[in-house]
């Protein structure tokens, strides 16, 4: 998996190219918080590029919502394939995480 | 007679072999004629099983290996996946509520949830010393 991170301020933004899934969830995970650990508050996740989701991911996202809350921050997923996205829509994660169509829609509403 | 295609392959006990799963899957899609969506679904929910096999289902630390058999007949595909690990059926397990809110979700038994809500059917023998599941998918072709 490709991650590439733009850092605007308390803005971090994450393109995510690939697969997420055991292998590579760690990693992610790693980044998330190394980017909290230097004062991001606010992050978009990227998906236009990621090819697959397993559960591993999930928890990923969920562990870095809870920890963003925290803080006072704010998560904000954007342009999902809609196969991954059936796989939020499944785990139900859609009803407490923002899933919009475009990374602009999802920058503009930060 | 109807035709039917088998094609299986065997993996080995450790999470580098989600990459050898995904390559199998991409030339037995094209070999059974699945489409991209049915391979996404087949993909994640072997995932989470083999994840599950090689996490919590071998006691000792050796090299065990995972058979996978993939089988295609009209407009039903078949998979088999079987381990010689401790028993364990993942059917049995409960799916989780589903979370409303951030603060009620947990993530235990999220993989066996999405298995048993991608496939048709999840099934869970014990065979001798092996775990043996049988899923079932019908394959919806546009």
């Amino acid at each position: 998996m490709e991650i590439i991170e733009e850092k605007r301020g308390e803005l971090s933004t994450f393109k995510l190219q690939g697969r997420l899934d055991s292998n590579t969830s760690q990693v992610f995970e790693k980044r998330i918080f190394d980017a909290m650990a230097d004062g991001t508050k606010n992050v978009v996740i990227d998906f236009k590029n990621l090819d697959y989701i397993s559960s591993a991911g999930l928890r990923v996202i969920l562990k870095a919502t809870k920890a963003l809350k925290r803080e006072n921050g704010k998560i904000l997923l954007c342009a999902m394939q809609d196969y991954v996205k059936e796989v939020f829509e499944i785990a139900g994660f859609d009803s407490f995480l923002p899933i919009v169509p475009t990374l602009d829609d999802a920058l503009k509403s930060m | 007679m109807t035709l039917q295609t088998c094609v299986s392959f065997e993996l080995k006990n450790s999470l580098g072999e989600l990459s050898t799963l995904c390559e199998k899957l991409e030339r037995i899609g094209e070999v059974l004629g699945i489409p991209r969506r049915l391979l996404f679904e087949i993909n994640l929910a072997l995932d989470e099983l083999f994840t599950n096999i090689i996490s919590y289902g071998f006691a000792d630390t050796s090299e065990h290996i995972i058979r996978v058999r993939i089988s295609a007949e009209n407009d039903l595909l078949t998979v088999v996946l079987e381990d010689d690990g401790i028993p364990f059926n993942p059917v049995e397990r409960l799916s989780p509520e589903l979370p409303c809110t951030l603060e009620e979700c947990k993530v235990g038994g999220l993989g066996i949830h999405l298995v048993k809500n991608l496939m048709d059917e999840v099934v869970y023998s014990r065979c001798g010393n092996k775990n043996v599941l049988t899923l079932k998918k019908t394959i919806e072709k546009n």
